[in-house]
Order: structure tokens, then sequence, then C-alpha cells
């Protein structure tokens, strides 16, 4: 790690170690208090500081003018234009899982575990080499293999940290073979990258290895799963890829996580036809909108990335919104989670809710005036300029996921409610807040899309730089 | 940036609904109860101000001779070559459009302040005409297909929303999914037509795939593959003006209250379809076959509707049928070129069509007034053609209207039944490795019971 540490110049002050130190120690010592009721508080402070340290750090990324700033405490982690934006975005994430978990759920472990996840998962961005990157996807699941989130009485799935287990073993196999320190992938033979899509395939959730995550979600704890879902670092790994000069045999492979992705989107949305299970459905869009992100990615187009890049900060946030509302229901309304027939009504008690779902479940498939239909946009026009079927049936996906969504949404909020359904209440206080940060980041990064589409294209512009200089050299 | 008088007041037309919307929302999610004095004045004040703008704008167009006006606002975003151009236009083909739909809005705003008082979703009924309003305004007037599509798709969720509004009833639930399903899949056509629109020529402004002054508009593009792109809107016309393929939506769409049927689907909505075949019109001059297509969906739509509209037993259904035939035959006239007779039309239609809907509750209790006032005279009507019809022909053509055309049954036996079976059969056969598994395990009828939302019954004759 020397020579990285003497290749890329260092932050000026030690904010990413901060930020997993602050989040390790607000662990112990949630751990040590156990159930007390300030526990909550002392992880949402924590996420506070740790979203100021993440911001400041890509402030100071973004004044010093370099593509790329070590930790000067530990070298292991860094921060640069590709990470800046979704290690915010994962902070706010984060705190947003903090503030919403329903009281039940908001347990001392449960604390623990997302607080944990949210320090591996800012280890996996920031990760400098392709080990860090995998010790930090791997870590990532272990409060799940814990059992942080479980609820007493309930057979949770272990099919997420499954899941994770064989893509950590793929993604070091990939790492072995390649025999780099650094995060370069341009050693990487076919076996490496097979590998190496393997894991990202695991991990994302692309056909046939999609079926962990409904799992996952219809027989687990839905808000951390969703956190987990969102760190989208299948998707960080195909962008680190990329981003290196990778061999063109490599590069034809991308093609195949491109048609996969594709494949998965149009494959749930079909499958979700004959779904009722909401917790289902929801893991289903989720997979299926999310794997538009991939399709983008590997598009290898200008357009298609920055839309992919763009429509992963979307997924990302409407999707924790949607989980977080279906989560505030189930809590208030028993039934929900078994109720496959009918209408439940609730838009009736929680009008605030069914509008947070709404937009936020709008948002996702792309809405105009909404940051998801700058998003697709791109992404379409990106998909349909390389590869036309592509966006064809990237738009046939995205139809099928809206009404999709509008079913879900007209079965938990409209109809008559339900005679045995007490009176709930709407969106709390506690509720309302990050909803509506979500909501606003939405549809105010729908209206003035600029800010964010210049930031992102600047990442997309140096991913396709590569892959087009790769390209020319192998012509 | 220097936009002028005119530009002004253009850009202040399309965005004063969104901007009321906007606060008013906020508002309410901060926990403001949504006073209905407030909420109708307020309404009342903007559309008072739209109407005003509008008649100004006009004014000052006729005046100055100006046949446009165009504002320039810059790119929403842009990457590369690639922009979504916000460039907003009033022409002769679109100032009538905005002035009917801030007219009949306002009016609609100040029916309903009636209708639905006291109704627990009086605020949501006039946020959603804000935002509808928006939607419109923002349709007629933009100078892109880009922006048309915005609009487009905020016309098209306000509408599905408002089928929704009693949503204590079942069937206004059902049939506001299977109308958004008809639309998002219709709306496919015009995502791909505007994608392709860049991708062939370069760009989505109006401006550049169409030159002169409406109605004397030429098509500035050619070569065959305008065949295909003048395919795709004339579908997407379709999808909104239920018309062809997606006939047989409308009357689902009369579960919404009165005064939402009026504007929506008696009105501003199903026009915008034929506004769009209507802009395309010069294109289509040079795609033959998309011309022909949209001749073919018209007559037909034409033949089918009235048959249907002659077999109606309720009103806003019968309504909801012959709205589909005039916009049958308008789809007809923008075929054969006759772009004025068809504009003319749409005017008519809008302004009738409306005054009907709005005044089918009280359809009945007029007719008792008519019969009690003429002594119980009134005569049958209708009789004369259908007699020049053979008997057999006769009760062949009555089964075809009573059934709606067989629309439903083949919509649901040919589409969505194969999808939920395909589906059914993927859900069995999906994995079940890794932690054991629990996907849906439908069997072929459990299936068609579990999408129960998408196979309706046919139970949609709309109440008054």
């Amino acid at each position: 790690m020397t020579h990285l540490s003497e290749a890329i110049p260092h932050l000026s002050l030690p904010l990413l170690s901060a930020t997993l130190s602050f989040t390790m120690a607000a662990c112990v010592l949630i751990l040590v208090l156990g159930g007390s009721g300030a526990t909550r508080a002392l992880a949402v402070l924590c996420q506070l500081s740790s979203i100021g340290f993440l911001t400041g750090a890509a402030w100071l990324r973004a004044r010093s003018g370099h593509n790329e700033l070590l930790d000067p405490l530990w070298h292991q982690v860094k921060v640069d234009s590709v990470n800046e934006a979704i290690l915010v975005l994962y902070g706010v994430l984060t705190l947003t899982i903090l503030l919403l978990a329903p009281r039940r759920d908001a347990t001392g472990g449960f604390l623990v575990g997302v607080l944990f996840l949210f320090a591996a998962t800012v280890f996996t961005y920031g990760a400098t080499s392709v080990a860090g990157f995998g010790a930090g996807w791997v870590l990532s699941a272990l409060p799940f293999a814990l059992g942080c989130f479980r609820t007493p009485g309930v057979a949770h799935s272990p099919a997420l940290w499954i899941a994770v287990a064989i893509s950590g073993v793929a993604l070091m196999g990939a790492a072995g073979l390649m025999g780099t320190s650094g995060m370069d992938f341009s050693h990487a033979n076919g076996l490496a990258m097979a590998l190496l899509l393997l894991a990202v395939a695991l991990r994302k959730g692309i056909f046939p290895v999609h079926s962990w995550l409904a799992q996952a979600f219809e027989r687990g704890s839905l808000l951390p799963t969703v956190l987990f879902y969102n760190g989208h670092c299948g998707a960080l790994l195909l962008v680190r890829a990329e981003s290196t000069h990778l061999e063109a045999v490599v590069q034809q492979m991308l093609h195949y996580i491109c048609w996969g992705a594709l494949l998965t989107a149009l494959y749930t949305s079909f499958l979700m036809i004959a779904e009722r299970k909401p917790r289902r459905l929801l893991a289903m869009l989720c997979v299926s909108q999310a794997s538009f992100i991939l399709a983008g990615l590997s598009s290898g187009s200008h357009y298609g990335i920055t839309g992919a890049l763009i429509h992963w900060l979307v997924v990302a946030a409407a999707s924790t919104g949607l989980v977080s509302v279906y989560r505030a229901l189930e809590v208030r309304c028993a039934g929900v989670e078994r109720s496959t027939e009918g209408h439940l009504g609730l838009g009736a008690h929680a009008p605030r809710l069914a509008v947070f779902f709404l937009v936020c479940g709008l948002a996702l498939v792309g809405l105009p005036g909404t940051l998801g239909y700058s998003a697709e946009d791109l992404l379409f026009h990106g998909a349909l300029e390389s590869q036309p079927v592509i966006g064809v049936a990237l738009h046939l996906a995205t139809a099928l996921n809206a009404i999709h969504l509008f079913r879900l949404f007209s079965r938990l909020f409209l109809g008559r409610l339900a005679s045995e359904v007490a009176e709930i209440p709407d969106a709390l206080f506690r509720e309302r807040l990050p909803l509506t940060m979500c909501l606003l980041f939405l549809v105010v990064g729908g209206l003035i899309p600029a800010p964010i589409l210049r930031h992102r294209e600047a990442v997309a512009q140096r991913i396709h730089a590569a892959l087009e200089h790769e390209a020319a050299q192998s012509h | 940036m220097d936009i002028g008088l005119n530009g002004q007041i253009l850009v202040g037309l399309v965005i004063a609904p969104a901007l009321l919307f906007l606060a008013l929302a906020v508002f309410w999610l901060l926990g403001w109860k949504g006073q209905e004095k407030i909420v109708c004045a307020l309404t009342g004040f903007l559309f008072l101000g739209l109407t005003l703008g509008t008649g100004v704008l006009a004014f000052r167009m006729v005046r100055h001779r100006l046949p446009s006006v165009s504002v320039d606002l810059g790119n929403w975003f842009a990457i590369g070559d690639y922009g979504f151009p916000l460039r907003l236009t009033v022409d002769r083909l679109s100032l009538p459009m905005v002035g009917l739909t801030v007219v009949l809005v306002g009016l609609v705003g100040k029916f309903s302040t009636l209708y639905l008082h006291r109704d627990p979703g009086h605020l949501r009924f006039f946020l959603l005409i804000q935002l509808y309003a928006f939607g419109s305004l923002l349709l007629f007037t933009a100078g892109s297909i880009d922006l048309l599509m915005a609009g487009w798709e905020l016309v098209g969720i306000t509408s599905v929303l408002l089928i929704g509004f009693f949503s204590y009833r079942r069937e206004p639930v059902l049939n506001a999914i299977r109308v958004f399903a008809t639309y998002r899949l219709a709306d496919i056509c015009i995502l791909v037509a505007v994608f392709l629109a860049h991708h062939w020529y370069g760009s989505g402004l109006w401006s550049a795939l169409i030159t002169g002054e409406w109605p004397m508009q030429k098509s500035a593009v050619g070569g065959p593959e305008l065949n295909i792109l003048g395919v795709l809107l004339v579908l997407a016309a379709c999808g909104k003006s239920s018309q062809g393929p997606f006939f047989g939506w409308l009357p689902r769409a009369m579960e919404g209250p009165t005064p939402s049927s009026a504007i929506f689907y008696g009105a501003i909505s199903v026009h915008a379809g034929a506004y769009l075949v209507l802009r395309i019109e010069p294109l289509l001059e040079s795609a033959p076959v998309a011309r022909y297509v949209l001749m073919a969906i018209g007559i037909s739509t034409a033949v089918v509707a009235t048959l249907i509209h002659r077999t109606c037993t309720d009103v806003k259904t019968g309504l909801s049928y012959a709205s589909m035939t005039q916009l049958a035959v308008i789809f007809t006239e923008v075929s054969l070129g006759w772009t004025m007779v068809a504009m003319l039309h749409i005017a008519g239609h809008v302004a009738v069509r409306t005054a009907q809907f709005l005044r089918a509750p009280s359809m009945l209790h007029e007719y008792r007034q008519l019969h009690a006032a003429s002594g119980g005279q009134i005569g049958e009507t209708g009789e004369h053609y259908e007699a020049l019809v053979p008997h057999k022909l006769q009760l062949w053509l009555y089964g075809l209207g009573l059934d709606r055309g067989h629309y439903d049954a083949i919509v649901d036996r040919l589409v969505i039944a194969p999808m939920v079976c395909l589906s059914a059969v993927l859900n069995r056969i999906e994995p079940t490795w890794m932690g054991g598994s629990s996907p849906a395990k439908a069997s072929k009828s459990e299936a068609e019971e579990v999408a129960g939302d998408l196979v309706t019954e046919n139970s949609h004759d709309a109440p008054v």
C-alpha cells in the first residue's frame, strides 16, 4: 500500500476513518447500553456526524481538484468522484432507516446491525484494493448472519448471507487470479472476469440468481434488507472494473451482464403479474428497476452510463421510501403482510403515507417531474443508441412495473377500510421528516436535475473514455 | 433571458397551476386541513387569472399578427449532444386548446365546489385538477415532443387517480388499474417515438420536424423511417383517445366524479390524442402507412363505438361511447387532411360534451319533467335507419353492441389470460434454491383469481 499512499494525494482530515471509528464506537456503546431508550438517539447522533464527515470528505475532494484522495490515517480507504455521492447518500439512507424503524424493530441488536452494515458498506465504497472491497462486501452481510435483525419466533431466511458468501468467494477468487494489490482490473483474464460478473450478478440479483432477494424481503427484516440491497455494491464493482482498462476480450463479457440485466427486468416484471404478496412485489420491483442500473452501465453509451448512475440514486432513495412506508403500515395494521386478497383502504386513515408511497413509487418508475424521469430518459436514450432491442424492452419492463406499483398502491391504500382495522395514525413526525426529505430529493432533483446530472456526467465520462480507449486499441 | 411580454404570459399560464398545486400540497403535508372555502377561492382566482391571461395573449397575437409565440427556456437537462429542450409554443392550433382548457377546468372547478361539498376527498380532487391543468397546458404548449410527453404522462396519472377517487367502492379501483395499464402500454409508443425522433432526426423539437405555421405546415423530415415514427405516434394518440387497439377503457373511466368525467373524458384529456394527430398531420403527409393506419383506426372505431352507444343503458357510459365515436370521426378527418374541420370539430365537441356530462346527473329528472310537461307524449326515436338493416344482421349488430364489441372478452382472453398464465408458470418454476422457497404457487385458476385486478368483470357501467 506504500505506493498507493505516495501516488494518491491525501485528504487534509481523516474524515473516512473518523466515520468508521465513530460508527464502530457507537456500536460498542449501544451494545453496552443494551435496550435503553437512548440508544436510538445515540445511533441517530452518530449517523448525523457520519453524514457530516462524509459530506466534508466529498467537499474536500471537489475543492482539491484531484480525482481521488486517500484517508491520511488509514490508507485502505479513499474518497473519489465515483463514490463521494453514494457515500453521502448511503449515510442519509441509513439515517432514514434509523428514524423510520418502528419501535418494535429498533432494538439494540437492530441498531448495531444497521450501523455495522453502514460501516461495512462505507468501507466497500472506499476500498482501495479488490481485497478490501471483497472484505467490506462480505462484512456487510455479517449482521444478517449473526442474527442482529432476528425477530423471536420468526424463521428468517438465510438466503441473503448465503448469496453474499458465495459472491464473496467468487470476488476473492477473481482478486486472487488477477493478483493486483490495488483496484486495478486490467490484468483480469476471462476466468477472473467471469468470477467478477458472477459476484455482481449474485449481489444484484440478476437472473437466474435473483430469487434470494425475494426470499430475504419476504422472510427477513425488511428495513435492513432494503438498506443492504441499496448499497448496490455489485454496480459499484462493475463501475470500478469499467473504469480501468479492461482487455477487449474481457470487455466483451460486459454484454452478458447487459443482457442478463435486461432479462431480469423483464422476467421479474412478468413474475409480478401473478404475485400478490406485498413484500415479494416490493422485492421484485426493486430488482427489476435496479437491474436498469446494470443495463445502463454495461450499455457502453455515455448517455446510458450517466442515466444508470442517476438511476442508482433514484432506486436507492425511492425504494427506501417505499419499503419504509410499507413497514410502517405493517406495524400499524397486523393483517397487511398476510393480506393477499381485496383492498385494505388504509389511505382513508393514512393519506400522507399514501402520498409518500405513491410519489416514491412513481419516481421509481420515472414519472415526469421526478429525478427518475431524467434518469430513465438518459438511460433509455443510451440503451436505444447502443442496442435498440434493449431500449424497447426496458420501456416494456418499466410500463409493467408501473402497473404493478399501482396495483400494490391500490391494494394497500384504496378500497373500503376493513371493519377490523382500528384507527391507525397517519405519518408520525419522526416518519414525516425523513420521508419528506426523500420526497424533496426525488421531486426537487427532478425539477432541477442539472446539478446532479453534471456531477454524475463527469464520472460517466471517465468510464466511457476508459471503455472507448480499449475499444479503439482493439481495433 | 429576455422572453418578452408574450413569453412571460405564456410561461405564467403554464406554471401557475403547478405552483398552486405545490403550495397546497406542501401545506397539506405539513398538517394543513385544506378548508373548502380557501381551496375553492384559490382555484377560482387561479383559473380566472389564467382565462384573462389567455385572452390577453390571444388579443396580442391577433393585434400584432403573430402566427405563434415561442419561448426558449434552455434545456431541462443536457448531456453531450442530447438535451431535453424546454420550449413553449402557442400557435393557431394550441391556442384554442389552451383557451378551452383554462375555461373548462375553471368552470368544472366552480361546478365541483357544490358537487363535492363536504366530500372527504374535496382537497384531493382540487389538487388533482390543478395538476391536471398543468399537465394539459404543458402538453398543448409543448414546443417539442419531449415536453409533450411530460404533460402527457401527468394528464394520464391524474386521470387514473380521479377514476379511483371513490376508492371505498371496488369497481372504481379495479377500473383505475385497468385504465392505468392501458395508458402505460400505449405510452410505450410515445416514449419510443421520442427516442427515435432524437435518434433519426437529432431533435425532438416540432420546429425541427415540421416547418411553417399551422395550418400550412410541411414536414421537414422524410424517409421510410417516418412511417414508423408516425405509426407509433398514432398508436400513442389512440391510447389517450380510446381508439383502435386501446378502445374500451373510456367507459371504465366513468367511475370518477362527474365533474372529472366531464373535463377528462368529455373535454380535454381524450382530445389530447386528437391534438397530437393534428400536430403531426404534416408528418403524416410524408408517411402514407401511418396515415392509412390512422384512417383505418378512425373508421373502424367510429362504426363500433356508435353501435355500442346505441345499446348503452346508462347515461355516462352512453356519453363515453358517443365521445369515442366523435373522436374517431376527428381522427378520420385528420387522416384525410381536413385539419381545420378537425379543429372546429374538436372545439364544438369539447363544449357540447362537457355540458352533457355536467348535466348527466340530472338527466333522468329532466326527462321526467319533460315527460310530464308533454303529457306523456314523447315518441320513440331512432328506428328509421335500423329498419333498413336485415333483421338477422340487426340482431347480430345488437349483440355486438351489447357486448361492447367483444373488446373486453378479447383482451381478457388473448392478452391478459396468457400473460397471467405465463406468470403463474414462471412462478411455479421459479428457482427454489438458497434457503428454501416460498414463491407464489399459483395454479392457472388461482392465477386468474390473483390477477383479478387486471381481469375485471364486465360490470363497469358507471353510476350517474
